[in-house]
């Protein structure tokens, strides 16, 4: 069976890809079974090293993506507080802006037609 | 002693201050030097107890410092060997009945090798590792 595909581009075959990746696992496995024996799972020997100083909670070092919109939300504070408290969450609210605006416009074209 | 075999491979030193006048720390960068030169036998200082064989401690161990210590021992791969460098880690030296010391440091982690000075020598430190060297071979070879 003809498995490699000769392109002007290159050469495919994934014979020669799986034969690849069994010896990079094997590699793999290697350097792990050559690894510390006498490593302690659930020790101390898994947290990271912070001079001594032991691992603070996730939450208290997370930076979310929140974060890095901290400029960008400051730099326009005044647009946002006032934006912000006006989206409810109620589609009452949002209905009452909807025709609370409609008649606005309506308003504006009886008058100015 | 057979330092051939110690040094198949190259013995990563530690060093953690508990509290120290930073003599003892002086005299252990002064043993790195070119005058004395370890690291031509692969003794050198790592940043890192995770990558260490040797814990050097100096110092008698603060309150502040001794959870560090704890934490910092645990982290370490076995087979390991402590070092106390100096007086004060030995028995708090001049130090010795001050109200924050949880020292000296045998009474936080097991401690194998003992260099006494006020601060020791790099000569001093530099036999202690070896003595270090000679204990790690045991504990390699399965004897305590």
């Amino acid at each position: 069976m003809q498995t490699t595909l000769y392109t002007g581009y290159g050469v495919w075959d994934p014979v020669i890809w799986t034969i690849a990746g069994a010896v990079i696992l094997l590699l793999v496995y290697l350097l792990w079974r050559g690894g510390v024996s006498t490593y302690r799972k659930g020790s101390e020997q898994e947290r990271p090293y912070l001079s001594g100083n032991a691992e603070p909670e996730k939450d208290a070092v997370h930076i979310g993506g929140g974060n890095l919109y901290w400029g960008f939300t400051e730099g326009l504070k005044g647009y946002y507080s006032r934006l912000v408290p006006v989206h409810t969450g109620d589609l009452n609210d949002y209905m009452l802006w909807y025709f609370g605006v409609l008649v606005g416009i309506c308003a504006l074209v009886v008058i100015f037609q | 002693m057979t330092l051939s075999s110690s040094f198949k491979r190259s013995l990563f030193v530690f060093h953690f201050n508990a509290g120290s006048c930073n003599g003892c720390d002086i005299e252990i960068v002064a043993a790195i030097t070119p005058r004395y030169d370890p690291e031509r036998f692969g003794v050198r200082l790592v940043g890192s107890p995770k990558h260490a064989d040797v814990l050097l401690v100096t110092g008698p161990v603060t309150g502040k410092m001794a959870p560090r210590l704890r934490r910092v021992y645990d982290q370490m791969a076995d087979p390991k060997v402590v070092m106390c460098i100096g007086t004060c880690g030995q028995s708090g030296g001049v130090f010795y009945d001050s109200y924050n010391l949880e020292g000296p440091i045998d009474q936080i982690i097991p401690v194998d090798v003992y260099v006494p000075g006020c601060a020791p020598r790099p000569e001093a430190i530099i036999h202690g590792v070896v003595t270090a060297i000679t204990k790690l071979e045991r504990l390699e070879g399965g004897e305590v």
